[in-house]
């Protein structure tokens, strides 16, 4: 009886990767056989006439880009200097800090950007209009900014002290036992949680929809990042209630969806099998 | 000491200063992290603030959400997270057990993956899903019971991850005096493995409660309204949430008692995700130590 009970719930929650993976499928087929290719290269998207996926593939990996260049470099200094430098005390405190900000909700940030960031990233480089692909890139990067660092955090804690004796035996200074002998045997563990931190960029949907912009087409030149445009999320976010569940447009967008969730699962994947095993970025 | 001639001393010499300046910038950095935090903590203290009354938290919003309180967004943000959580529960408890206590070795993996795949799926398209198979397909429209559905699949990883590293954690010696006295599987997990486990499956319920509290993107157009219910009345009806009036409000203000409104919303939505998650941290540690 237990076992049946329990293998049925287990039946029911692993299913559930493959059913939404069949949803996307079959919700996107009928784009795929109208467009083929024409779907994944096409830059032009007006409900009805075209669908072209570039701008917002496009989109969402420039502003993933951004905000990595953004939460990396904070989050390993901040990584390092909290399981290296600090005190035990002083580690906790911030380590609950980043765990606790890491589930602020995406709403907020949200938020934040538009009423704030928006407006100074405008003012600061004299822009018409504050919503644009860096906007959104900036607002992602301090949103991961928690999730990459308390990862990485982990995974530089969990070397071994021998490497750190060791190094300091052979008379190497701070900064050379964390260079050489730490971080060098944390890398597998720093890259699954720049993966995890990157799917969690790529997906993030109110945040960025509030302050992409919103506008279907490529930056001209395409490295404008002042450019407003639109990420496949947020483009999700927008038009998905308009199209009723079904038509071309539900289907197009479908098919939006499944192209993101091939990006995500594909960098899911790796960073879980680079990184540690086991772990789950956690809030 | 003819040291300082040794060939090794131009190299020597710059040791200490790049050390020190590898540090300082690395403290650097971490000071800029945190000032991050440190501000939007406080930005979202002194903007909401000031409009957080008791009236704000208990009374109905009047005007489109321009006038009155948000007891209804709150009570609505509260209700789908509890759903979620409580629908999810039984099946992560369930799944973790067969996992660990039945399921094949060369199985182990592989579903495990399927699960942290799941978690990582985007919020956006769990709204897509639903939106589609329950709201349509099952009928259920725009409302209480689709968003709990969709939510409660969304956290369901959470809860699997965390209750399954509670059961690792358990001493395998407690596990041996169960089999021991002639437990069989299911006994062993009525009697030791669950009572045992109970620290993880709070802490992910906690965690799971954490995430579909601040979840907007999944139930913005398959269980919300903007205005206009107070408390559902029936599984079909839909709510208001705070996520929601966040969304909508900020697309719209421009009048600044909305603004207002807006920002005392967000911090108590802050609170609300905030409280659930320190809950949740506070249970794991404890667990750890005691450990």
């Amino acid at each position: 009886m237990t076992f049946w009970l329990l293998a049925g719930l287990f039946i029911v929650s692993s299913s559930f990767t493959g059913i939404i993976l069949v949803f996307l499928l079959s919700g996107s087929l009928p784009i795929f056989t109208v467009y083929g290719w024409e779907f994944f290269i096409g830059t032009e998207w007006f409900v009805g006439e075209a669908y072209g996926a570039l701008p917002m593939v496009y989109g969402t990996i420039i502003v993933t880009a951004i905000a990595l260049s953004i939460a990396v470099p904070l989050a390993l200094g901040t990584a390092v200097i909290t399981s290296e430098v600090l005190t035990q005390n002083a580690r906790y405190i911030l380590k609950s800090m980043m765990e606790l900000m890491a589930g602020v909700p995406g709403i907020v940030y949200g938020l934040l950007g538009m009423v704030l960031v928006a407006g100074w990233v405008q003012d600061l480089f004299g822009l018409i209009d504050g919503n644009c692909l860096l906007t959104a890139g900036l607002l992602l990067g301090i949103m991961i900014l928690p999730t990459v660092m308390t990862l990485s955090e982990d995974a530089i804690h969990a070397v071994p002290n021998t490497y750190r004796e060791q190094a300091r035996a052979l008379g190497l200074h701070k900064h050379e036992i964390i260079l050489y002998g730490v971080l060098p045997e944390a890398v597998p563990g720093i890259v699954g949680a720049v993966l995890l931190g990157m799917s969690r960029a790529m997906g993030e949907t109110v945040a960025v929809m509030l302050v992409i912009g919103s506008v279907d087409k490529l930056p001209t030149p395409l490295y404008n990042l002042f450019a407003p445009a639109q990420s496949i999320a947020s483009k999700l976010g927008r038009e998905a209630a308009e199209a009723i569940g079904v038509g071309l447009h539900w289907n197009a967008l479908i098919g939006l969806g499944l192209i993101l969730f091939t990006m995500v699962t594909t960098l899911t994947w790796f960073g879980e099998r680079i990184g540690w095993k086991g772990r789950l970025h956690r809030i | 000491m003819e040291r300082t001639s040794s060939p090794n001393m131009s190299a020597a010499s710059y040791r200490r200063p790049f050390g020190i300046f590898f540090l300082a910038l690395m403290s650097f950095v971490t000071l800029v992290s945190v000032t991050f935090f440190v501000c939007i903590v406080l930005i979202m203290i002194v903007k909401g603030y000031a409009v957080i009354d008791w009236d704000f938290l208990f009374q109905e919003s009047r005007g489109f959400g321009t006038e009155g309180g948000i007891r209804s967004q709150i009570i609505g943000t509260l209700l789908l997270a509890l759903g979620a959580g409580l629908l999810s529960l039984p099946v992560a408890l369930g799944t973790a057990l067969y996992h660990s206590e039945y399921l094949g070795v060369r199985f182990k993996t592989i579903t495990m993956q399927l699960i942290y795949a799941l978690n990582g799926v985007p919020t956006i398209l769990f709204g897509l899903f639903g939106y589609l198979v329950f709201g349509i397909y099952f009928g259920l429209g725009i409302s209480w019971m689709s968003g709990v559905l969709i939510l409660s699949i969304m956290i369901l990883p959470t809860l699997v991850v965390s209750i399954r590293q509670a059961i690792d954690g358990i001493p395998g010696q407690y596990r041996e005096a169960g089999l021991a006295l002639g437990m069989t599987t299911p006994q062993l997990i009525h009697g030791v493995i669950i009572p045992q486990c109970i620290p993880g499956v709070v802490t992910g319920l906690f965690l799971g409660l954490a995430r579909a509290a601040g979840e907007t993107a999944a139930i913005m157009f398959t269980a919300t309204t903007f205005f206009g219910v107070d408390i559902p009345q029936d599984f079909n009806d839909p709510v208001a949430t705070l996520q929601t009036h966040i969304l909508i409000l900020t697309q719209e203000a421009i009048d600044p008692a909305v603004t207002d409104v807006v920002w005392g919303s967000a911090l108590v939505l802050m609170i609300i995700v905030l409280c659930f998650s320190a809950t949740a941290l506070t249970i794991r540690a404890r667990m750890r130590l005691g450990s």
